[in-house]
């Protein structure tokens, strides 16, 4: 990973780190090979019928690349509609395949807990008490030449 | 209100020892060694939350540190154990209270008479005093510092949780000495951090890492963590090593340390599993 300002920024004082007490909504992108994960929390909107993100946090077992990813993400996604939404996640994994595997199941996993949160709070609206939605990781986050050919 | 005293005591022991990171005068020493009462206050307000099995987490606000003088920070941290010390009234322990007390007026005493000074933890300048490294070497130990300084402030906790939960005094004697090694780390860490301009709060550390269920698969994980992190000392200590062989030298100290940890989380594992099959 290249350190630059804005990456050290971040990982100074990583943006929207830590829970929402009273959240509408949580979703966990997880990497099974290693147990990373990252949980998203969000208070939902409504503006006009089209539900928008009014808060959101997140926290994560996982390494400094995921943190960074988490805080640039996150910050991103505070405003989006639902549309909005989905567009930056698609903009992510497109951006994703042009970056080092290893570093890119980071923001993947980032993702991944946006795209769930937002799909657990539209299954709640049909049942309650659904259970918060777990995505995992299609990258492998082991460095190439620790990991198995 | 016992665990609202504990988080907040937990904040202000941060926010002590980030001063004392921050500092480069005398006051520096008293600075940590105050941080350690802190914590010391903060585990003896959770043994408390336990005997009146209340349910608790290590969760907490952010803590926001940057200042330009360490006097803000200071008068900050004056306001912190102000606000506490009224929270103690109600605490119905009052030994521990009046003990917490008394070393609450001694700090803010102390505090009020230091030396204001000018704060370059945070200028994000990433050169090391004395020592030039290369983009490559300077990157490498950015990367370094943030990762372990978060991690050795999360073993910190686990070993405390793990501690505060167990009767088993075999056990505690070792989680004890693996929370003094990862304290020295820390401290070690967060000064190099502070030095680099890069000073930050370790952040919050998730529920499961300390609410162990399966105790050997965590210690057999944190085996493989304490040799992927001898891998990392390594790997830094090549990285600065052509450029100092001052920072090569205490990364092989380092990583010569994660040997010892290791010794004792197989000791531990041991004694663990013979306690375990034994009661089976």
């Amino acid at each position: 990973m290249t350190v630059d300002t804005q990456l050290v920024e971040h990982m100074m004082n990583p943006k929207n780190y830590g829970t929402l007490e009273a959240s509408d909504t949580q979703g966990i992108g997880k990497n099974p090979e290693n147990g990373e994960k990252v949980v998203v929390y969000m208070r939902i909107g409504e503006e006009e019928e089209s539900p928008y993100v009014a808060d959101i946090r997140f926290q994560a077992i996982g390494c400094a690349t995921t943190v960074v990813a988490g805080s640039m993400l996150t910050e991103e996604a505070k405003g989006l509609n639902f549309k909005g939404i989905a567009h930056l996640i698609e903009a992510t994994m497109q951006l994703l395949e042009r970056v080092p595997e290893e570093d890119a199941a980071c923001s993947e996993m980032v993702a991944l807990a946006i795209q769930a949160a937002i799909d657990t709070y539209m299954k709640r609206k049909e049942e309650p008490d659904y259970p918060v939605i777990t995505y995992k990781v299609a990258r492998s986050c082991v460095p190439k030449e620790q990991g198995e050919s | 209100m016992m665990k609202t005293l504990m988080i907040k005591t937990h904040e202000v022991w941060l926010e002590m020892l980030m001063a004392g990171f921050m500092s480069h005068t005398e006051s520096k020493q008293a600075l940590i060694d105050f941080s350690d009462i802190l914590f010391r206050h903060f585990t003896w307000l959770e043994e408390e939350v336990i005997k009146a099995k209340e349910p608790y987490s290590y969760d907490r606000d952010m803590i926001a540190i940057r200042v330009d003088t360490l006097g803000v920070l200071l008068q900050d941290i004056i306001h912190r154990l102000d606000a506490i010390e009224l929270q103690l009234l109600s605490l119905k322990n009052r030994a521990l209270a009046q003990r917490m007390e008394s070393d609450f007026h001694y700090m803010k005493e102390q505090l009020r008479h230091m030396e204001d000074e000018r704060v370059f933890a945070f200028n994000m300048k990433r050169e090391y005093p004395k020592i030039v490294l290369n983009d490559e070497a300077r990157d490498a130990l950015t990367l370094f510092l943030f990762e372990e300084t978060y991690k050795e402030y999360e073993l910190i906790l686990i070993y405390n949780y793990l501690k505060a939960h167990s009767s088993d005094g075999y056990m505690n004697r070792i989680y004890q000495v693996l929370i003094d090694e990862s304290f020295f780390h820390l401290k070690q860490f967060g000064q190099m951090s502070a030095k680099m301009g890069i000073l930050a709060v370790p952040r919050i550390v998730m529920r499961e890492l300390y609410e162990i269920e399966d105790m050997v698969t965590f210690l057999k994980e944190g085996i493989d963590e304490e040799l992927a992190a001898k891998e990392e000392c390594i790997k830094l200590a090549e990285a600065v090593g052509t450029q100092s062989p001052e920072l090569k030298r205490f990364f092989d100290f380092i990583n010569a340390q994660e040997n010892y940890h290791i010794a004792l989380m197989h000791d531990a594992l041991k004694h663990y599993e013979e306690k375990h099959s034994e009661s089976k």
